[in-house]
């Protein structure tokens, strides 16, 4: 189990890759963001992101899986309260597989709660073709 | 109404997006999809956590957002603006400042903040906005700045 103390800037976590399925895309979009460019392959085509993608938030909720079972879940994380910057880079496509990097980036502390610590982390998304399709920088909360 | 522009869209101007009430079965089954910390979905479990319950996770709260104004804006008569607008960026700066339990209901609202005209993307501008859900009595729970791509009419 990590521990505040056992994370350092510039460390890496590889959380494996979450496979983007098509059923999965329209479920989701369905859902909570039924855009033509996440639904409809014509009208998807003419959009600014040129075919059928999956929805931003989706690639957010997919992050957050693939950073539990990578790295949150194996720590006394305490969950976070904050993103302080998420970049929706290159559209992901259903059929492909989104392969997670975690970097550690910075640690804090608070004089107001001594038992826990802040770990600020980029999550950065790459396509199966190697390319950066999202990054969001947020600090976790970890126990001391 | 007819689609907005650019061009159309004002500084301070807001939106009511709409409300909704989460349930525990909802916020359960959202998180044992994406979202598996305890705290999210086994209520037994939740009780020992940080938050002394069950909570939604914030991508569920944040998520809801979207479908609340995508919602809202079908009912202004606008679906067509989807295309051509709902295309963003990214965000900034996104809080989620109290937590979401069963039988909390959120209403949501944005307001526009800023407006960018872009050099390198001349027929698009990107406005930003600061997006937010409070309960009834105007507590605010989640908050953050959204980012989107309108077309300008010229």
């Amino acid at each position: 189990m990590l521990h505040f103390e056992d994370f350092q800037p510039g460390q890496m976590f590889d959380c494996g890759t979450y496979a983007v399925t098509n059923e999965e895309v329209f479920e989701f979009a369905g859902e909570f963001d039924p855009q033509p460019h996440h639904l409809d392959e014509e009208a998807a085509k003419q959009s600014m992101l040129g075919g059928l993608s999956a929805s931003g938030w989706h690639v957010c909720a997919m992050a957050m899986r693939l950073a539990c079972d990578g790295l949150l879940l194996k720590a006394a994380n305490r969950g976070g309260s904050r993103v302080e910057e998420t970049r929706w880079m290159k559209p992901v496509r259903p059929g492909d597989a989104l392969r997670m990097e975690i970097h550690i980036v910075g640690l804090s502390e608070t004089a107001s709660r001594p038992e826990i610590g802040f770990v600020k982390m980029e999550w950065r998304l790459f396509t199966a073709a190697g390319h950066v399709a999202t990054m969001i920088v947020t600090p976790r909360i970890a126990k001391r | 109404m007819s689609p907005q522009y650019f061009e159309d869209i004002e500084i301070g101007s807001k939106r009511n997006a709409g409300s909704h009430t989460f349930t525990a079965d909802e916020i359960i089954r959202f998180a044992k999809k994406y979202d598996p910390q305890p705290f999210h979905i086994d209520a037994e479990a939740a009780k020992t956590g940080p938050f002394g319950g069950l909570v939604a996770s914030g991508w569920h709260t944040v998520s809801m957002w979207m479908k609340l104004t995508l919602e809202s804006r079908q009912l202004d008569g606008n679906p067509g603006s989807t295309v051509r607008a709902g295309v963003s960026p990214g965000f900034e700066d996104l809080r989620w400042l109290r937590p979401v339990r069963p039988g909390t209901t959120l209403f949501y609202t944005s307001e526009v903040v800023e407006k960018v005209v872009l050099k390198s993307r001349p027929e698009w501008g990107l406005v930003k906005s600061r997006n937010e859900a409070r309960d009834g009595s105007g507590e605010l729970f989640m908050s953050f700045i959204g980012k989107g791509f309108v077309a300008r009419r010229s």
